[in-house]
């Protein structure tokens, strides 16, 4: 305190000048008597023309007048409060041109009268950010509907297929049923890019609830699940416990879903498969994890589009079962959302390693 | 099976007949009624005239309905003791967390989501039938009331 208050006026005084808010300090006839040098910077005056000048030249023309009555009111009971509550204020530069502004008063006594000094912030960008927020709330929310509501006629593609399959098989022959057959199986491919999408726009209107979970323990809950629905295959699970991470437990299932089910699902040609899931340094991050497999591997020229939606590098007739191409997209942007992110390591044959980080710098 | 009737609750006719398949296919050979909208069905459960209509032994309720929506439709039956026990499954394209609470909230016995695949929507509805029709215990038919 001692120390504070030892500061001199002259440091107070270059406080202010040099602070993030442009300070203009009008007296009790409405002149304005100081500036600082955002304030300069933010109305692209030099001091000496504003100094002297009723403050009303910083204000847009349309709403001068109004400004003089209501600079009356305020002096009348000065008091510390923001300018305007509930309005949306705005300055004029010296070229006229207008921005939205947040401001706030307060008065102060001294041997000259009364004064009062305004904080300015142009809040442009903020202003901006809030309208791109929502806009692209409506565009996810009209994705979650589109997606939603394509559902129900591509049951009945998919539906009326196969009932042409059961009850017309003969009529429509081999190639013609062959075709029908390639009408539901693209509708089940469909069926699983719509689901992507859905779950798409849900994960980016979803908040965030963080937990401590331990990544390894999901892991082997998960392995065991997959290695369950195909008791029949031998791969082995190693898998490092605990790790333990804040993240949303839900989503953070989901990556290790994806990344775990594509290791099974890219070593299913090797009798040896191994499946590992452990822990590398995390540099920035919280935590940084990877699930590695011996299996098939990608070229790694084509590493950048792994994590794009609707992206395989794999002809489906390889690997006939693997999905629509949308879970590693899923992966990143749920790794994204946890400011984290992804990259992957491999050579065509020499299996995949899935790296994924949580909670980079500046991230809570 | 047996002679309890089925109510299936559905607006899109396709929908309509690929269910009224799925119950032929699995061989549920019970009555099906089909109603259209919420409003509907509520006139069919709760008869102005006090005339005792025969309870449908299940509802299989799609939750976007013109008029009274399935919530809605759920919720004034759980709040009547006359159909407060029938069972309902709320059968859906929807798979949102909230559409799922709200209808375990509102008193839902089961919430199953229409495959894409017919074969995997046409085993569901069988399955379903088969469990609710066959394998579970129905309320005793003097209702709740009986001592």
């Amino acid at each position: 305190m001692t120390q504070l208050a030892a500061l001199s006026e002259g440091t107070f005084a270059a406080i202010l000048e040099a602070g993030p808010d442009a300070m203009v300090c009008i007296a009790a006839d409405g002149r304005i008597v100081l500036v600082n040098a955002e304030a300069e910077r933010l109305f692209g005056y030099q001091r000496a023309e504003l100094v002297g000048q009723p403050v009303e030249i910083l204000v847009p023309e349309a709403v001068r007048a109004a400004h003089s009555v209501h600079r009356a009111g305020y002096l009348a009971s000065p008091r510390r409060r923001p300018m305007g509550a509930g309005l949306s204020l705005s300055g004029r530069r010296r070229d006229a041109s207008i921005f939205p502004a947040e401001i706030s008063l307060s008065a102060i006594d001294t041997d000259e009268g009364v004064l009062v000094a305004a904080a300015i912030r142009d809040v442009t960008a903020q202003l901006r950010l809030k309208d791109l927020e929502r806009s692209s709330q409506g565009l996810e929310s009209f994705v979650y509907s589109v997606s939603h509501d394509l559902r129900a006629p591509l049951r009945a593609i998919s539906g009326y297929s196969e009932v042409l399959l059961e009850d017309f098989g003969e009529v429509l022959g081999e190639e013609g049923r062959g075709h029908a057959e390639r009408i539901v199986a693209v509708s089940e491919q469909m069926g699983h890019l719509l689901d992507y999408l859905l779950q798409y726009s849900r994960v980016s209107q979803a908040e965030l609830h963080l937990q401590t979970v331990d990544l390894g323990e999901e892991a082997a809950q998960i392995a065991a699940e997959i290695q369950g629905r195909e008791p029949g295959r031998r791969v082995r699970f190693a898998i490092e416990k605990p790790v333990k991470a804040l993240a949303d437990r839900r989503l953070i299932r989901t990556v290790l879903e994806n990344l775990l089910g594509n290791a099974w699902h890219f070593t299913s040609g090797r009798d040896d498969a191994s499946i590992e899931f452990g822990t590398a340094p995390s540099g920035d991050a919280a935590v940084c994890c990877y699930v590695r497999d011996n299996g098939a591997g990608f070229d790694p020229a084509y590493a950048d589009k792994l994590f794009l939606p609707f992206q395989r590098l794999h002809a489906a007739r390889d690997f006939p079962r693997t999905g629509a191409g949308t879970g590693l997209a899923s992966v990143r942007q749920i790794a994204e959302l946890h400011g984290g992110r992804v990259w992957a390591e491999s050579a065509i044959g020499a299996g995949a390693t899935f790296y994924f980080t949580l909670g980079g710098k500046g991230h809570a | 099976m047996n002679d309890k009737t089925i109510l299936l609750v559905e607006d899109n006719p396709d929908d309509e007949a690929l269910t009224l398949r799925a119950f032929r296919k699995g061989n549920i050979r019970n009555e099906v009624v089909v109603m259209r909208d919420g409003a509907e069905v509520l006139a069919y459960l709760f008869d102005g005239n006090g005339n005792a209509r025969p309870s449908p032994a299940l509802i299989l309720l799609d939750l976007n309905l013109p008029k009274v929506g399935g919530l809605e439709v759920l919720r004034r039956m759980r709040a009547d003791e006359r159909t407060q026990m029938i069972p309902v499954v709320v059968l859906t394209s929807s798979k949102l967390e909230e559409d799922i609470l709200d209808s375990y909230r509102n008193g839902a016995n089961a919430y199953v989501r229409k495959p894409v695949k017919f074969s995997d929507f046409a085993e569901a509805v069988r399955v379903v039938g088969v469990f609710w029709l066959l394998l579970n215990e129905p309320v005793p038919s003097h209702g709740p009331k009986s001592d």
